[in-house]
């Protein structure tokens, strides 16, 4: 009986949308963490997501239709987001997924789209190898730890006079890639490595790798932590008297970070693909409106739900239609112009041509230091 | 040796943490043997709750953190008599269940009336760090050990010296015998499980006002609390306090000189051998059976 | 008796007819989710149910097989029909080992050490890169050539009559055990340890016994979540699961071989029904976890334990095994 109702439904809306097309909205997937230990990262997503669909909306939306954003919870585990993912494509019929923000969750959705022939955009997911897996319709519209460190650990090694390094990050794919990426290119240009070690999320007594940290004297410390971990160690830093200079990678240009971590977050480097403080039209407008609606500045999350959800709509209005193989032609040919910069697509899918960041904390602001665009290379 | 001293301090202050956070469980699942995988939350709620009151309605520390924790002895109280009293005597399965359930129920509340953003509740002192030779420590962290001594003691004192203690005591002996006798247990189960309550939100605020407070700590909070309280011995509050150095102090070595990324595993290898070879915990004198 | 055979019957047809009867993939996957999660939650049932102690560590075998089969496709390239197998048993050596340990305690005792042994599991996971690459996990866990070959709905169908013959062989297993005589004596130790050891049995070899052949469940379960997730990383051995698991046991009743099947369905239809309430899904979830506990607390089964009575004679052999049945 259900069955028979789900197929009526199916064949109801299939008519719909060929014959009334004009006012049928399109819908778009998103699928991020909203519960658990990540969720405040996910729902900055999903606030970027938003504002994007409304401002969308607000000019009438794709060739007249309305996007529709439907928001699913994935846990940021694998088998919740396939779970996800699956009721997204089958019973809410979405056009474009965008997810799933923890590149283990990423990776378990990316055999999901490929089998049902969809395109799906992630925003956040660094881990390197999502993009050599040759599947065509996965699109990475944010760097990776490798395009970061590339982009500024000579201007790190340079400014911030290094000359030894220790390196710490959070125990997990992020972390680790980031640890990974930017001791190797720093070590390259002659910076020694004191220290390589990795903490829990969720730990909250820094002072243990701390005192290890100031027994080997580095001259900088290279920190990949979110917002969380990140303020307590700054915090516990500064109270044990750490002399280094701290710089790393996470969500640290933004204002819950700076009340969090208080004067600890003053002089400390963040390598982010993007800052509020980021000159340009562009971005002073997405900063506006994004304070108007949620009475705060945007952090990298927002903006990466943003950058996802316009790139994927520039997409459908080229393709002129949300047919998978259309949109997925078009989402090739991105020339999205962000408020970081200008996204476009290698042919396996990463982006590159935005701008990148360094950004020094300054009297409780972002102050830009560096601007490197993104390269995707070979 | 210098490093080493830093250490031990280290693993001092963390360890009287983990001692503070965990005195609530040493009382609900020491004593009273329910297994509360909703402990975690309670510390959650208390440290969410001392940031609306501190933060949010602007009252001072003090204010705030004796109010908190009334609020949290009566919700401690209801839950007791509501639902814990219900499935009393039903085997660990269905206590389990329940403060499983009741652990997802407040996380994911919370979650959605606090939002995911993690919370600062202002610390009641500030000030320079403090150098002890080559030791640093703040004030606030030594305020906040010496709280959770004050705690400790406070508890113990309860338990130990009280007529209502001596009721607790001889309620989680021997229940029927108790009742006999004229106890009404069901007042002394809800009173102990307030009592643990009010214990895990303290420990959540004072902690809240050093780290910050977040909807979705409990899981962790709870696993490292069976820790200290299977090491230290069930239901033993001098035991709770050297369960939780213990383990401050086992990790803070192994982080010092194994690595920080693996130190989790220091608690639950302790747990496996001293359950395999002490199973009372190290220090319990206690002969009862679990 | 035959009103138990032709139940049977008719759930096993319901049971083949039914992927072809739902062509919707979404609701063919989520089958595919309930058959792991029946196996897991049978599994985990063994212990709970039947030797009476409660284990908090069962993500220990879940999470070895999912690791085995994902390293022994990707790394040495084995078809799913040696990995599931595989995985199934190095569970179960584990089980050997591990039950080993941990069945020398009771209580709250037992529930801890198990607990223990997963997290201990967990922090392997996450920082043995070597052999696990660690937190980044095995991603592109192959899936058989005839799902690839097959399309979408053929695929999922494919899957279905896995996950279907796998809870079929879990199900007979532990029926059989339940049946044997270790299964009577774990009975015997759960009601009564001392009357059973005055017996002669050996309350500790009997639930090895049945320690292991949980343990060799879950690895199965795992294995084949291996393959169908495509994914495998340390949050395999998460509490997640365990909770998932615990829910399913005892909302379904545990002690029962039906309980647990109709914990693991409802319980994964009603995490995705509650999708709808969006934002409040989890905390829905709680409060409704909560009120089973304290409404029914001897699970579903319990509530249809007094009639109808074939329903309660089948699915709780063990429970009047000890008033009536001889051994």
């Amino acid at each position: 009986m259900g069955q028979k109702r789900l197929l009526l439904a199916a064949a109801a809306s299939a008519c719909m949308a060929g014959a009334a097309g004009a006012a049928e909205p399109i819908k778009v997937g998103l699928i991020e963490p909203l519960s658990g230990s990540v969720a405040y990262n996910g729902q900055s997503v999903v606030e970027g997501a938003k504002l994007a669909a409304k401002e969308i909306n607000d000019r009438g939306g794709i060739d007249g239709r309305p996007l529709e954003l439907i928001v699913e919870d994935g846990q940021c585990a694998p088998a919740n987001t396939v779970n996800a993912a699956e009721k997204l494509i089958q019973n809410d019929r979405v056009s474009v997924l965008i997810g799933a923000f923890c590149s283990s969750a990423t990776a378990a959705i990316m055999p999901v789209a490929d089998k049902y022939k969809l395109p799906l955009v992630t925003g956040v997911s660094s881990k390197a190898d999502l993009t050599e897996q040759g599947n065509r319709y996965f699109f990475r519209a944010a760097e990776t730890d490798a395009l970061l460190a590339r982009a500024f650990a000579k201007i790190m090694a340079r400014d911030l006079k290094l000359k030894s390094v220790a390196y710490i990050g959070v125990n997990d794919d992020w972390g680790r890639g980031g640890v990974a990426e930017f001791s190797r290119d720093l070590t390259e240009l002659g910076v020694k490595s004191t220290l390589v070690d990795y903490f829990d999320h969720g730990s909250t007594d820094f002072y243990t790798l701390l005192t290890r940290i100031r027994a080997a004297e580095p001259d900088g410390v290279f920190v990949a932590a979110e917002t969380q971990d990140g303020s307590i160690l700054l915090k516990q830093a500064k109270e044990m008297g750490l002399e280094a200079k701290i710089f790393g990678v996470g969500s640290w240009a933004t204002e819950d970070f700076i009340k969090l971590t208080g004067e600890a977050a003053e002089g400390i480097y963040a390598a982010v693909p993007y800052a509020s403080t980021i000159p340009g039209d562009t971005n002073r407008k997405f900063v506006e409106s994004y304070a108007k609606a949620y009475r705060k500045q945007p952090g990298k999350y927002g903006a990466a739900g943003y950058n996802a959800v316009n790139i994927v709509a520039q997409a459908i209005d080229r393709a002129d239609s949300t047919k998978a193989e259309a949109i997925r032609e078009a989402l090739a040919k991105t020339d999205y112009e962000a408020p970081n910069g200008h996204y476009r697509f290698t042919p396996k899918g990463q982006a590159y041509g935005f701008s990148a960041v360094l950004v020094q904390l300054q009297g409780a602001k972002p102050v830009v230091v560096a601007t490197s665009p993104v390269e995707a290379g070979q | 040796m210098n490093l080493a001293l830093q250490f031990l301090a280290n693993g001092l202050v963390t360890g009287a943490f983990y001692a503070l956070s965990a005195l609530g469980l040493t009382l609900i699942f020491g004593l009273m043997r329910v297994v509360n995988f909703a402990h975690g939350e309670f510390f959650m709620l208390g440290g969410v709750l001392g940031w609306v009151a501190t933060a949010v309605l602007g009252l001072d520390f003090a204010t705030a953190f004796v109010l908190v924790v009334a609020a949290m002895g009566v919700l401690g109280w209801l839950v007791d008599r509501f639902m814990i009293e219900r499935v009393r005597g039903h085997g660990e399965e269905s206590t389990i269940l329940l403060t499983i359930g009741l652990s997802i129920f407040l996380a994911n509340a919370t979650l959605y009336l606090a939002g995911p953003a993690p919370m600062k509740v202002p610390a009641p002192l500030t000030g320079k760090p403090l150098f002890l030779g080559p030791v640093v420590l703040t004030k606030s962290r030594l305020a906040a050990v010496a709280v959770s001594v004050v705690l400790v003691l406070g508890a113990y004192l309860v338990i130990h010296r009280t007529r209502i203690g001596r009721a607790m005591r001889a309620t989680f002996q021997d229940a029927m015998a108790a009742k006999l006798s004229g106890i009404r247990t069901e007042r002394i189960f809800a009173a102990t499980f307030a009592l643990g309550t009010m214990l895990a939100a303290s420990a959540g605020m004072l902690l809240a006002s050093i780290y910050s407070a977040q909807a979705s700590v409990g899981g962790l909070v709870s696993l490292k609390a069976f820790v200290v309280v299977i090491l230290g011995g069930m239901g033993s509050f001098p035991g709770a306090i050297a369960g939780g150095l213990i383990l401050g102090l086992s990790e803070a070595f192994w982080g010092g000189y194994v690595s920080t990324g693996t130190v989790d595993i220091v608690g639950f290898v302790m747990v496996i051998l001293i359950l395999l070879f002490r199973p009372r915990g190290l220090f319990s004198l206690n002969a009862q059976r679990a | 008796m035959t009103g138990e055979r032709s139940s049977l019957l008719f759930v096993l047809v319901l049971a083949a007819v039914f992927p072809f009867a739902v062509q919707n993939p979404y609701i063919l996957h989520l089958a595919v989710i309930a058959g792991i999660y029946v196996v897991l939650a049978t599994s985990l049932n063994l212990i709970v149910g039947y030797v009476g102690e409660f284990s908090l560590g069962h993500t220990a075998f879940f999470g070895i097989g999912a690791y085995a089969a994902a390293l022994l496709s990707t790394a040495a390239g084995l078809p799913i029909w040696l990995t599931v197998p595989l995985a199934g048993l190095l569970a179960g050596l584990f089980g050997i080992v591990i039950g080993a340990i941990t069945l020398r305690l009771q209580g709250p005792y037992f529930v801890i050490v198990t607990l223990a042994f997963a997290e201990v599991l967990r922090i392997v996971a996450t920082n043995w890169i070597g052999l696990t690459n660690g937190p980044m996990g095995i991603a592109g866990v192959p899936q058989p050539a005839s799902v690839a070959a097959a399309g979408i709905v053929g695929g999922k169908q494919i899957y279905y009559f896995m996950a279907a013959g796998m809870v079929a062989v879990s199900l007979y297993l532990a029926w059989r055990l339940v049946r044997s005589n270790s299964g009577r004596a774990a009975v015997a130790v759960r009601e009564n340890r001392f009357v059973a050891q005055s017996i002669g049995v050996d309350p500790f070899l009997t639930a090895m016994h049945v320690f292991t052949l949980s343990a060799v469940l879950a690895g199965f379960a795992g294995g084949f979540y291996a393959h169908y997730v495509s994914f495998v990383g340390p949050e395999v051995f998460r509490f997640s699961f365990m909770a998932s698991m615990i829910i399913m046991v005892l909302m379904g009743g545990k002690g029962t071989l039906l309980g647990p099947v109709l914990g693991a369905v409802i319980v994964v239809g009603l995490e995705e029904y509650l999708r709808q309430a969006q934002e409040l899904r989890l905390t829905l979830f709680g409060l409704i976890v909560m009120a089973v506990v304290l409404f029914a607390p001897n699970g579903l089964m319990g509530l249809l334990a007094r009639r109808p009575a074939w329903l309660a004679r089948r699915a709780a052999p063990a429970l009047v095994s000890n008033q009536g049945e001889p051994a």
